[in-house]
């Protein structure tokens, strides 16, 4: 698939750096000619200098046979108008827009019919994502990573276990057993830093960071079985006002319990647009940073702290400040993926890196088949690939435990219809169904292969 | 020929207008068969309009150097020299009446105060009406003022709204508004408020003319109204025929002195809001509202042993007569309703005159005929107030409502407060004159606000003991009518004129 994406930046590197690892071909546009060298450089992509929505630009691109178009420039305006250029001068089929302005968002985002007006098949705001994947992290305050699937009926939580917990040094043959109306299943095992999809004589080991996926109702006792009480957030500090906490604050508001949020923001004019914005949330003006402020904001008696600012080393200090000052738990958003191993000696609870939740949203719309939602785990190293079983698969028809399935893919849960199933051996897959994938980065194509459309479809 | 005209200096178009205005006495003399009256009147208006051409000749060829403040000048100067030309006709009229009582009675009326040092019945309805005219033109001068004077010199009320330093234009306006004359500001202004202000006039005049009332006195109450000058022709409103209906009536009309938004097909220049959420009207209706139910369920609490007689028709006057009188004082307009003392007896206070005086001093709207420290102002204080205290629980919080909302609570509210406290001195320093002329204590006091809020009717409700006007000496006279000038036009106003604002680096 020929793919052209404009900017290089975090979010246009990072998706180069997939889609070129997956073989397609990827151009990439950006105005920075030291950006675009060192990504021709570093990746097997081929770069192209120039401002995006330029006609020409694009041309030299190779927009008059691309299959798609990814505007992720730092401007909304740009990835309006290069999406609107590609469509009315080249006609590229599929246009991906990064939209960060809430103004756009609310005029375009979730309307994907769209065409008429701008032509636009998928917005993506890093932003929302972000935010969405904060009050995951809020609603499961025990997992340092959740993601929802199928339609929010399925969950997949990552647990880091503790000394304590139940059901270490047990085989995972014996777990299904003795839990066997638990509707969860281990998809991948980190053990000293290394991620790998579990066998079933695999262990559980202390100090473990596991990958569980279940039904959403079983979410607690999930928890519960791996040593982790679930306790319902009420006071909850957001550090950093921008377009993620404020959205994260207007999510809470509109929650029916009461959340009581606040929101430190360093810069009066962010701080006093969020104030405007916000009906309940008491704003606090100052640098999160200072201990004065957190008091402030009773950082003692909260229940959760958000550090979201765009700064990775503020978040990571701002977590391990309220922590010391007896906040339950912390949350940081981090940019930089090299950083996340330092969250367990920080004693962060869970972080959030914006470029896999964007990335993530980004790629669900690049995969083939009918491909619904994909969630990029830990540095890219695996993913969790839903999708929906097309006739011509070759999954379709066969029992589970006859699939080919490569050494480092699992199956998450089936859903047929409404109903989500545990994976069983003796599950037979049918057409129409809604599957779930563990898959190691390595393993990716072989599921896209399994997933894609045979070539006698058409 | 009109494009020319405004090209005049202010004042001596002021005075032309005046000339004008003189003939409608001089009318109203004519039609109720009173030539010496309507001639007295006729000659002054003939003396006025020549005297006006000589000095437009005289000065067509001014041209201030700053257009914008010297119609601030032209406006203090006509509050102090226009009452001197008015005295003409009242001289003519009323022969036997020393200069200083018709400068006082001239200068009060034109400020909209509404004192008289006159008896109502000694004065003819001619006279009356000339009086209720002259405040009429105050008060419609005041309007144009607040919108073409004092709001592009960031004053009169705006500065609370914008927040920026009062005597000055809006920073960088200079260049933009440059070739956009004040003059076509002002005369803009002027025909767009003088078909809104007299069609308001007329509507009540006919309203208050079906209540019942006679064709002239419904004409001074209209004007009275509108103006806010308060000036009845009768002892007392319930003189005037209309009762209550007419009462009421009036009530609905001094909404336009409560809030500039009231006023129909003026295009607002602060956010538009809708007028039943306007803070204005709302602080207004809140004030109201709490000064009429304290009193009125005062009743029940203090003036039940007395033994009032509290049948329901009786309860519901009573509850008129504080909801009328708080509102027409509260806009400073001094109307006191018929059932005032119907009221005083049934909450059993007395004589709440410290109320009204109180009321007087929060006044009416910006940009409205109404005196006292306005309510604009108060709102940012109230605002200031409530913001403070959110800050004694979060120091570091940030308020919310916006960037209007935020900067009438920080500057605009300072700006109020230091209004208020001019004004506050203004009432002290006015107190300490009269008692050196004087007068006693509280007589002084009241004296003093009833001036400065251009509310003279307190003179007479405010005390506890009625205090006439007639019976001050000349000096105290003179001294009330400088006082009235100041309230008029606001300390900051006249401060802003004075103080050399260019020269300031």
């Amino acid at each position: 698939m020929k793919v052209i994406i404009c900017g290089a930046g975090q979010v246009g590197w990072q998706i180069a750096r997939h889609l070129a690892g997956e073989k397609n071909d990827v151009t990439l546009v950006d105005m920075n000619a030291d950006l675009v060298r060192r990504a021709t450089d570093t990746l097997d992509v081929q770069g192209v200098v120039g401002f995006a929505s330029h006609p020409d630009v694009l041309e030299k691109a190779g927009a008059r046979d691309a299959d798609m178009l990814i505007a992720a420039t730092h401007s909304d305006e740009v990835n309006m108008v290069t999406c609107q250029v590609a469509h009315s001068v080249f006609n590229i089929t599929r246009k991906i827009a990064r939209i960060r302005a809430q103004n756009y968002l609310d005029a375009l985002y979730g309307d994907l019919t769209n065409q008429d007006h701008l032509a636009i098949d998928v917005v993506i705001s890093p932003e929302r994502e972000v935010a969405e994947a904060a009050l995951q992290r809020l609603a499961a305050p025990a997992t340092f990573d959740t993601e929802s699937f199928m339609g929010g009926r399925a969950q997949l939580l990552g647990i880091q276990l503790s000394d304590d917990c139940p059901v270490l040094n047990t085989a995972l043959r014996q777990l299904n057993e003795l839990f066997h109306t638990l509707r969860a299943i281990v998809v991948g095992i980190r053990r000293e830093g290394r991620l790998f999809a579990p066998e079933a004589g695999d262990q559980l080991l202390a100090e473990d960071q596991i990958y569980v996926f279940t039904h959403i109702e079983d979410v607690n006792r999930a928890l519960e079985i791996f040593g982790k009480k679930t306790k319902k957030q009420e006071r909850i500090v957001i550090v950093g006002g921008g377009n993620v906490g404020l959205a994260v604050a207007r999510a809470l508001e509109k929650r029916t319990d009461r959340v009581r949020a606040k929101i430190i923001e360093k810069d009066r004019a962010t701080a006093e647009h969020a104030a405007d914005t916000l009906e309940r949330t008491i704003v606090l003006h100052g640098d999160g940073m200072d201990i004065d402020l957190l008091m402030e904001a009773a950082i003692d008696r909260a229940d959760a702290i958000l550090a979201v600012t765009d700064d990775d080393k503020t978040n990571l200090l701002v977590a391990v400040r309220a922590k010391q000052a007896g906040c339950q738990m912390t949350i940081a958003l981090v940019n930089d993926p090299t950083l996340a191993p330092l969250m367990a000696p920080l004693e962060i609870d869970a972080y959030i890196n914006p470029r896999a939740t964007t990335v993530s949203s980004i790629l669900r719309h690049i995969r083939h088949g009918r491909v619904r939602a994909v969630y990029s785990i830990g540095d890219a190293e695996a993913e969790m690939i839903e999708a929906q079983v097309l006739s011509t698969s070759p999954l379709s028809g066969r029992l589970v435990r006859d699939i080919e399935f490569p050494e480092g893919v699992l199956v998450g849960a089936v859903m047929k219809g409404e109903k989500v199933l545990k994976p069983t051996g003796d599950l037979r897959i049918e057409a129409g169904d809604v599957i779930a994938l563990f898959a190691m980065a390595k393993d990716v194509p072989e599921v896209e292969r399994l997933l894609q459309v045979s070539i006698d479809f058409f | 020929m009109l494009a020319r005209l405004a090209e005049l200096p202010l004042l001596v178009v002021l005075l032309g207008i005046t000339g004008g205005l003189t003939l409608i006495p001089a009318l109203h003399g004519v039609a109720t068969d009173q030539s010496d009256l309507a001639r007295a009147f006729f000659y002054a208006a003939l003396i006025l309009l020549i005297l006006t051409v000589m000095l437009g000749i005289a000065t067509a060829a001014f041209s201030p150097r700053d257009a914008a403040r010297s119609y601030l000048a032209s406006l203090v100067l006509a509050y102090l020299l226009l009452p001197t030309a008015m005295v003409l006709p009242l001289r003519e009229a009323l022969p036997d009446t020393s200069l200083v009582n018709a400068w006082f009675e001239m200068t009060s009326s034109f400020t909209t105060t509404g004192a008289s040092v006159y008896p109502a019945d000694r004065l003819s309805d001619t006279i009356h009406l000339w009086r209720a005219t002259v405040g009429w033109y105050g008060g419609f001068m005041v309007l144009l003022a607040a919108y073409a004077i004092l709001a592009p010199l960031n004053l009169g009320g705006s500065e609370v709204a914008s927040g920026r330093v009062p005597g000055r234009g809006a920073f960088g306006a200079a260049q933009a508004t440059r070739g956009f004359e004040p003059a076509d500001r002002l005369t803009r202004f002027a025909f767009q408020l003088f078909p809104v202000f007299t069609g308001l006039t007329l509507v009540l005049w006919i309203g208050l003319l079906l209540a019942g009332e006679s064709a002239t006195t419904a004409l001074i109450h209209a004007m009275g109204t509108l103006s806010t000058s308060g000036i009845s022709g009768q002892a007392s409103l319930s003189n005037a025929g209309a009762g209550i209906p007419g009462e009421a009536l009036i009530f609905l009309f001094l909404i336009f002195a409560i809030t500039r938004r009231a006023l129909p097909g003026l295009r607002p220049t602060a956010q538009h809001r809708l007028l039943p959420g306007d803070p204005e009207l709302r602080l207004a209706a809140l004030i109201v509202l709490s000064v009429g139910i304290i009193l009125f369920l005062r009743h029940w609490f203090v003036a039940e042993a007395t033994g009032v007689d509290d049948s329901a028709p009786r309860a519901l006057a009573a509850l008129w007569g504080i909801l009328f009188t708080a509102a027409s004082f509260l806009t400073t307009t001094g109307y006191v309703s018929a059932e005032w003392q119907t009221a005083a007896d049934w909450s059993g206070i007395g004589t709440p005159g410290l109320i009204l005086l109180a009321l007087a001093i929060i006044g009416g709207g910006t940009a409205t005929a109404a005196g006292g420290v306005k309510l604009l102002r108060v709102y940012a204080l109230l605002r200031h107030g409530e913001r403070e205290l959110e800050r004694i629980i979060h120091p570091n919080s940030i308020g919310r409502g916006g960037g209007n909302a935020r900067r009438l609570r920080e500057e605009g509210a300072q700006l109020a407060w230091v209004f208020f406290m001019l004004f506050a001195f203004t009432i002290a320093i006015v107190t300490a004159i009269l008692t050196l002329l004087g007068v006693a204590f509280e007589p002084a006091l009241v004296l003093a606000i009833a001036a400065l809020t251009t509310t003279g009717q307190l003179a007479e409700y405010g005390a506890s003991l009625p205090i006439a006007y007639g019976d001050l000496g000349s000096s105290v006279k003179l001294a009330l009518g400088v006082a009235m000038i100041v309230g008029r036009l606001e300390t900051l106003a006249l401060l802003a004129l004075i103080l050399p604002a260019r020269g300031r680096r």
